[in-house]
């Protein structure tokens, strides 16, 4: 014991040797940018970044490493919360509430509560790395497939059942994006699903084009309708940094439970922080009195996810040190650079210095991870305010920049120009989701746990057959589903059987309006599901297993709420199509129309010219035409435009454009 | 008109440009990177190989280009391998390592594998495989005698059908009329390591190159038994160790071990690249192969991680590939049988 606790302490020092904190300044700076830029994951640099680490001594090389990694889930919130972009993979779910939050002049509330609780919850992983070592073994091998199955499972129907209070819709959506999931060569046994014969899909739908289509287009559309800058409303200074700091505080036990939810799911091998994230944002919403104001700005949804990606680090280095099991692509390029250093994960990490272990160097792992962060948002405090600020700027100056970076950040991730086409479809999705009242959430949680839940299920059934739905383990779980889901539709229940009776000079409350549009909606998402399920009638067992395991009750799901909306229509709560026709909604139309215009146009010309005649170009255009900017500030933002596309993605990271199809054809 | 123009400038723009490549492959991969595409999970023995040789893969080839990993899971890397044959660029700056008896997928018509095994351009293999199937203490397993008496099946974790994970223990239950249960699905064998050991498995069949970096400290502990060799010949460290041969009781039986010695053996883990590439860079990347796995440094970092290294070259291999395609038809109908997916 006094052992581990010399080793805890000499860590601490080592990460201030002069050249390891310097080597750590230089991981963090990298990853900062890494972070902010979406995109640009931290797998990947990480992955760049280690041929440079053979000179260096280990204690150096993971200063490096982890200093770099440890701070762009922290950074990546940033871009998340003002351009409603996703920075990395891993902070995509703090759009949701943070980028509201931000739209409704609280960007900087936003903002402090998000580096606040990534601080918290990056200390907090790093103690759990600290505190299992010494009992690590249990933890990863407590559950097994039938359990994973059943935690995704969990995760979704929490997530969606609390969408808004509209269950139905929201399970439907998760069913949509766990169908969505199973596009591509079928992981069993390598089938095509659903790829209409093209190579693209084979890899099936990319997360990050899908979700910068499901969050941002829809985002850009209502900037420019509505003709506001980000923020629609001036809070006085900034709605205050240090508000969403003493939020952090205000809310310590949602923080804590979701930094101790990230570092268990980190834990787990195979789920990362892009799982972590979305589980702990359904455990903020699911734990707050009043669900309604989740996606409208509230500071919990950006709480959570904030703490929970940052701790995952933490707990994904569990396993990778103690088994040589990697819990996320990060962790597998760092047991790439344990091997560089002549390290063997296992037993020996977990062995003091003096019996020929690295018990100390283990321990300096957690400190670099803390002191990084501790560092990364200092830095981003001196900052904010400014950062804040771009949220005031008019629309038009800045739509054509979230645009670039929407495109760019759907094409750099993998040089496939057909993400863009994923962007698209995902944009028209996403913003006939909005238009609906459909929770866009569950659909990308549905997305990124529909691979490991099909895995999961498949090994269940292939193991044990139908046994395993009798598991004890299983059916708790169950049972915590069906409370999850039916809870909030009792609580509903109750608050309707309360207000029955209108308290004097009170309105009863009327049912929402049914748009008109809704059964259409729905009667075509019935039809995809449908079809997904006709299509497999002729596979082998395992490859349709899962499509038909959620495929049948999405169905069912979506027939429900298509009855739902016509009974809706008929008994007269539609929106009527006659009060549509005034003016503020014909101008709507118009801007709508507009802004879909650049967006499709922009993809055209990207397509056609390629990025680097298609970039310059186009945000010229949006500035003089769209935005009727004056001519100094048109030409300054293009060439300021093209300069940083060019310079950071084009000339720093070779990403290799695509030439466009007119000037391929031209030959120039 | 102008199109008509664009395609002469583009013609005539292509024979400079062909030329260039021609003259400048060695240029080529000058500020490049190249990706290699493993068809497995991280931690797990091809993911392990192709880490170490990719970090010292660039220093061999002119241009010194950077290298990276990319873990493409699924279908017992047939996903990976699929992925190499139609959609990687054939461009020498993407190597993919999946499992080589994916190749009998092929050839036995299984209509998930989309590609033709005689199509791909081969830079070698680190080391042919010993295959041996491991089992947990508590299985309670310690001997084939052990296993062959065994009152319920023992459920061995494999990746995909046409690894050797899924295939071998097939092959084995049909010879050796072992009790069996194949529980298929995991992404690699660092998943199946970790299901062994959580009871979920009582464990399963795989290379012992592989299985000593990784899973060293089960087989020294006792909590994992080597419990039988799929191979002819013993692996030097495995003396003590039962080859399955002894057991097998007719020709037939014999003939399916020989199957599970030779593409599961010196064809298991080889690196490809997709088809068309151009000739001078695959042979640039055969001999970079070559020079990489004899590299004093990456030998030394083998050492310490307990990875062998006794390369087999790409010509050997295609030869050895190629092969496999005369394969007699009654063996193919056995084979069709035992180790082609049916549910």
């Amino acid at each position: 014991m006094v052992e581990m606790l010399e080793a805890f302490t000499e860590g601490l020092f080592l990460v201030f040797a002069w050249k390891t904190f310097s080597l750590m300044l230089v991981g963090i700076a990298v990853g900062f940018a890494v972070g902010i830029l979406p995109g640009l994951g931290g797998p990947v640099t990480l992955a760049l970044m280690l041929p440079f680490i053979f000179k260096m001594q280990p204690v150096e090389a993971f200063g490096f490493l982890l200093g770099m990694s440890s701070v762009t889930a922290t950074t990546g919130d940033i871009t998340s919360i003002l351009f409603g972009i996703p920075g990395e993979a891993i902070t995509a779910s703090t759009i949701v509430d943070g980028h509201p939050m931000a739209k409704k002049g609280e960007a900087g509330r936003a903002l402090g509560a998000a580096l606040m609780s990534s601080l918290v919850g990056a200390i907090f992983g790093a103690f759990c790395l600290a505190i299992a070592i010494p009992i690590v073994r249990p933890l990863v091998l407590s559950i097994t497939s039938p359990e994973v199955f059943m935690l995704a499972m969990l995760g979704i129907t929490f997530l969606a059942s609390l969408s808004g209070g509209a269950v139905i819709k929201g399970l439907g959506a998760a069913a949509l994006g766990l169908m969505l999931a199973t596009v591509g060569l079928d992981p069993i046994s390598g089938i095509e699903r659903y790829t209409f014969g093209t190579l693209y899909l084979w890899d099936g739908l990319r997360l990050v084009p899908a979700t910068l289509g499901l969050f941002a287009i829809p985002e850009i559309i209502e900037m420019a309708v509505k003709g506001t800058s980000i923020a629609e409303a001036q809070v006085g200074r900034l709605g205050g940094v240090l508000e969403g700091v003493k939020d952090t505080f205000r809310h310590w036990k949602l923080v804590l439970r979701c930094s101790a939810l990230g570092a268990y799911i980190g834990v787990i091998p195979g789920m990362g922080g892009s799982i972590s994230q979305w589980l702990a944002y359904a455990h903020a919403v699911q734990s707050s009195p009043n669900k309604e104001r989740f996606g409208k700005g509230a500071v919990e949804g950006v709480l959570g996810p904030g703490a929970a990606n940052n701790s995952t680090l933490g707990g994904a280095m569990i396993p990778t040190i103690a088994f040589g099991v990697p819990g996320s692509v990060v962790m597998a390029i760092l047991l790439g650079a344990f091997i560089i250093q002549g390290l063997v994960p296992g037993p020996p990490m977990l062995t003091p210095e003096r019996e020929g272990g690295h018990l100390t160097l283990t321990f300096s792992f957690v400190w670099i991870v803390v002191v990084s962060n501790i560092i990364t948002v200092a830095t981003c405090f001196l900052f904010l305010s400014q950062i804040a600020k771009i949220t005031y700027v008019r629309g038009s100056l800045v739509i054509p920049f979230i645009l670039l970076l929407v495109y760019l950040g759907g094409f750099a991730e993998n040089n496939a120009f057909e993400d863009l086409l994923v962007v698209l479809f995902f944009g028209v999705l996403g913003w006939i989701m909005v238009q609906l009242d459909w929770s866009r959430p569950p659909l990308v949680l549905g997305l990124v746990l529909g691979p490991l839940a099909e895995n999961n299920l498949f090994l269940a059934t292939d193991n044990y057959g139908l046994g395993w739905l009798k598991f004890r383990s299983v059916l708790f779980i169950l049972g915590l589903i069906v409370i999850g889901t039916l809870f909030p539709l009792f609580q509903r229940w109750r608050e309707n059987k309360n207000r029955a009776e209108p308290l004097p000079g009170q309105e009863p409350k009327k049912p929402a309006p049914v748009s008109p549009w809704a059964p259409v909606f729905g009667a075509a998402l019935a039809l995809v599901f449908a079809w997904a399920l006709w299509q497999g009638r002729d596979w082998l067992f395992r490859t349709r297993l899962f499509p038909w395991a959620v495929g049948i009750p999405g169905l069912a799901l979506v027939f429900v709420q298509l009855a739902l909306d016509a009974s809706g229509l008929l008994k007269g709560r539609g929106a009527g199509l006659a009060e549509k026709r005034d003016e503020t909604a014909a101008l709507v139309r118009r801007r709508t129309g507009a802004i879909s215009g650049w967006i499709i146009g922009y993809f055209l010309t990207l397509w056609l010219l390629g990025f680097s005649v298609g970039v310059p170009l186009m945000t010229f255009l949006y500035l003089k035409l769209a935005g009727r900017e004056r001519w100094p500030i048109t030409l300054a933002l293009t060439l300021f435009a093209w300069i940083s596309f060019y310079g950071i993605f084009g000339y720093g990271l070779h990403v290799p454009f695509p030439k466009g199809l007119l000037r391929g054809w031209l030959g120039v | 008109m102008f199109r008509i123009i664009g395609l002469l400038t583009l013609g005539i723009l292509s024979l400079f440009s062909g030329r260039a490549i021609g003259a400048g492959a060695e240029d080529f991969y000058k500020g490049k990177t190249i990706t290699f595409v493993v068809g497995f999970a991280a931690g797990g023995g091809f993911d392990t190989y192709t880490r170490m040789l990719a970090r010292h893969f660039g220093k061999h080839v002119p241009g010194n280009p950077s290298t990276v990993v990319e873990n493409m899971t699924g279908a017992g890397s047939l996903v990976a391998a699929n992925h190499i044959f139609n959609k990687a660029d054939a461009d020498g700056l993407t190597i993919g390592n999946w499992i080589g008896p994916l190749v009998l997928q092929h050839i036995l018509g299984n209509p998930a594998a989309k590609f033709d095994g005689r199509g791909f351009g081969w830079l070698g293999v680190p080391t042919p495989d010993s295959g041996v199937c491991a089992l947990t203490a508590a299985s309670g397993i310690k001997s084939p005698e052990d296993w062959l008496n065994s009152k319920r099946p023992i459920k061995i974790g494999a990746t995909g059908p046409g690894s050797t994970t899924d295939d071998v223990p097939k092959l084995l239950r049909e010879a050796l009329k072992l009790p069996i249960q194949v529980v298929e699905g995991y992404k690699g064998t660092a998943r199946i390591r970790l299901a062994a050991e959580a009871g979920e498995l009582d464990g399963g069949c795989w290379a012992w190159q592989s299985i000593k970096p990784t899973w060293a400290k089960g087989v020294e502990s006792g909590k994992v038994h080597i419990v039988l060799q799929s191979m002819l010949e013993s692996h030097p460290e495995l003396k003590h160790v039962p080859l399955a041969a002894k057991y097998a009781k007719s020709e037939e039986a014999r003939d399916l071990l020989k199957v599970a010695d030779g593409p599961y053996g010196v064809l298991a883990r080889p690196y490809s690249v997709p088809p068309k590439t151009p000739k001078e860079r695959l042979e640039i990347l055969q001999k970079a192969f070559m020079a990489t796995t004899k590299d004093p440094e990456l030998l030394a970092e083998a050492r310490k991680a307990k990875l062998e290294f006794t390369p087999v070259d790409g010509p050997t291999v295609a030869k050895l590939v190629n092969e496999l395609y005369d394969l007699k038809p009654a063996v193919t109908d056995k084979l069709k049988q035992i180790i082609l997916p049916k549910k």
